[in-house]
């Protein structure tokens, strides 16, 4: 047994310097990014949807009275949201949907620095999204705004924190989709649950808590109450990470949604930061004690 | 060198590798053997830490593979050729694991010059055959310049020229002093290049032995024959050298 340290040892050039670091390991996954087509594809089509959907939207507001472009600045995000979540869907679970984890793993097999670095990487191709996004959705409100003649200022009231709340979001949303990926390694099912939590079930429970479907009596409508008191149904609908997360699209002077209560931009992005912390610790237990597979 | 001590690895009730050991030394290629389903890529796995041992231990160097320091430099690894993403073309692929390392874009190419797929570099693995795939994961296993290299039927897919290229590469890397444990089907195939073979049925071992000691125990006129002997028997089969090296 004594042939290790006799056999002559070829290998020259591997000093210890050459290592796995964290920031290795980000530039190897920021490789692995922005090496696939799909999220450049996720990119383009979500920042044409906020702008396009923006556009509309505002055209169809700006007839109103009482009609301000900025309150139309966010309405493309309703389904560009989507892009980030798929992107972030895609990374996550895409190693394990393709084998490549073998050769990630292999590489790094500590695993975590690779989900932490994966987190990062998503988060700044994302960033990138969200910037043109949201400087798209800009664009899509100028139309309406000069038919109107009136400016559009991102620097008064509530523009900027609203600005800043659309990118925060759709970076949100990538991380919340990544850690879905990451967690249940398959992309199908994180697909369906991301989809389910960001969209369906948000609309579920808004429908749910409609009074009339609750057998409240229509005529109660006719003097709705200002400031609802919190319902059970608003308040789980809050607390879900897209409609949590939608808050950050929102104006701090805007008020709760009907039914649920006043978390704010901020208290809605804390949710969603909670959403995607808990899910990545979980998906970074998984990594840790289960086999990859 | 890999050395595999009574490894054990279950999924449920099933039993894949039992009480397994056997060592892989450095300056000799380890030629790994057993039918389908024998626990070959199983036992490889839990080496390269992607699976954890039920019981027993695997290590590389003396070290549990995670705790190796730079894993890429120490074990060069070919598990399966589904190990790239499709979307990915082969220099990002290797340009993604060099970069862990810290290892340059030079070498990157070298590795690709080395493996024959330069022209195809810029392709997306999706778009490779099998025998490409394979040079592509070789490329892989290749570019920390690894003392040791873990090779699942490498030669699977390739063209009597790749066969033949293998061959010759693993026969090298032992040369060199370097540690090849190499998975195959192909018996001809490890009578040529393997200088020691383990074979393992059923999770167990059943030889661990150089191949002409094999072949000439069990009185087989060739590997492949003493093989089939060996594998029908369900019964444990250890030459004197396992019995003696090994405990």
């Amino acid at each position: 047994m004594s042939a290790a340290t006799t056999a002559p040892r070829a290998v020259g050039a591997s000093s210890t310097a050459r290592r796995p670091t964290p920031a290795r390991v980000l530039a190897s996954e920021w490789t692995k990014v922005v090496s696939l087509r799909s999220p450049w594809w996720t990119a383009a089509v979500t920042v044409v949807v906020g702008g396009v959907i923006t556009y509309l939207s505002a055209q169809a507001s700006s007839g109103d009275p009482g009609f301000q472009p900025i309150d139309s600045l966010s309405s493309g995000l309703m389904l560009a949201q989507l892009g980030p979540l798929v992107l972030g869907v895609l990374v996550g679970g895409g190693d394990f949907r393709t084998g490549a984890f073998r050769s990630t793993y292999t590489t790094v097999p500590r695993r975590w620095p690779v989900l932490v670095a994966q987190s990062l990487a998503v988060a700044g191709f994302a960033l990138g999204i969200a910037v043109l996004t949201t400087a798209a959705c800009v664009v899509g409100i100028l139309p309406a705004a000069a038919s109107r003649d009136l400016p559009v200022d991102l620097t008064a009231d509530d523009a900027p924190a609203l600005v800043l709340g659309m990118v925060l979001f759709l970076v949100g949303l990538a991380l919340l989709g990544h850690a879905l990926g990451a967690l249940l390694r398959r992309t199908v099912p994180a697909l369906v649950t991301a989809l389910s939590l960001v969209m369906i079930l948000p609309i579920v429970l808004m429908m749910a808590s409609d009074p009339l479907v609750a057998g409240g009596d229509p005529a109660s409508l006719a003097a709705p109450a200002q400031g609802t008191a919190p319902t059970v149904v608003g308040t789980v609908n809050v607390l879900l990470p897209g409609t949590a997360g939608g808050l950050l699209t929102t104006s701090a002077s805007s008020g709760p949604m009907d039914g649920s209560p006043d978390l704010g931009p901020v208290g809605g992005g804390l949710v969603l930061a909670a959403w995607i912390a808990v899910l990545l610790v979980a998906a970074a237990v998984r990594l840790r004690t289960r086999d990859v597979r | 060198m890999i050395e595999v001590e009574a490894l054990t690895k279950r999924y449920g009730s099933t039993t894949a590798v039992d009480g397994l050991t056997f060592t892989a030394r450095p300056g000799t290629v380890t030629g790994f053997l057993g039918p389908n389903g024998a626990g070959k890529s199983t036992t490889m796995r839990v080496v390269v830490g992607l699976e954890r041992a039920t019981s027993g231990r695997a290590t590389v160097d003396g070290r549990r593979f995670a705790d190796l320091p730079a894993p890429l430099h120490a074990v060069g690894i070919m598990l399966d050729a589904r190990s790239v993403h499709p979307g990915r073309t082969a220099y990002a692929h290797l340009l993604a694991m060099a970069q862990t390392h810290g290892i340059g874009k030079a070498r990157v190419r070298e590795v690709l010059a080395q493996t024959g797929l330069e022209s195809a570099a810029r392709r997306r693995a999706g778009t490779f055959s099998l025998g490409m795939g394979q040079r592509l994961g070789i490329a892989g296993a290749l570019l920390g310049d690894p003392a040791t290299l873990i090779l699942d039927e490498p030669v699977n897919g390739l063209d009597p020229d790749g066969v033949l290229w293998v061959r010759r590469l693993v026969r090298e890397l032992a040369a060199e002093g370097r540690t090849v444990l190499l998975s195959s089907h192909l018996m001809h195939e490890l009578a040529l290049c393997a200088d020691r073979v383990v074979i393992i049925g059923r999770g167990r071992l059943l030889a661990d032995a150089p191949v002409q000691e094999i072949v000439d125990r069990t009185g087989s006129g060739s590997l492949e024959e003493a093989y089939l002997q060996l594998t029908s028997d369900a019964v444990e089969y250890r030459t004197d050298a396992t019995a003696g090296g090994g405990r």
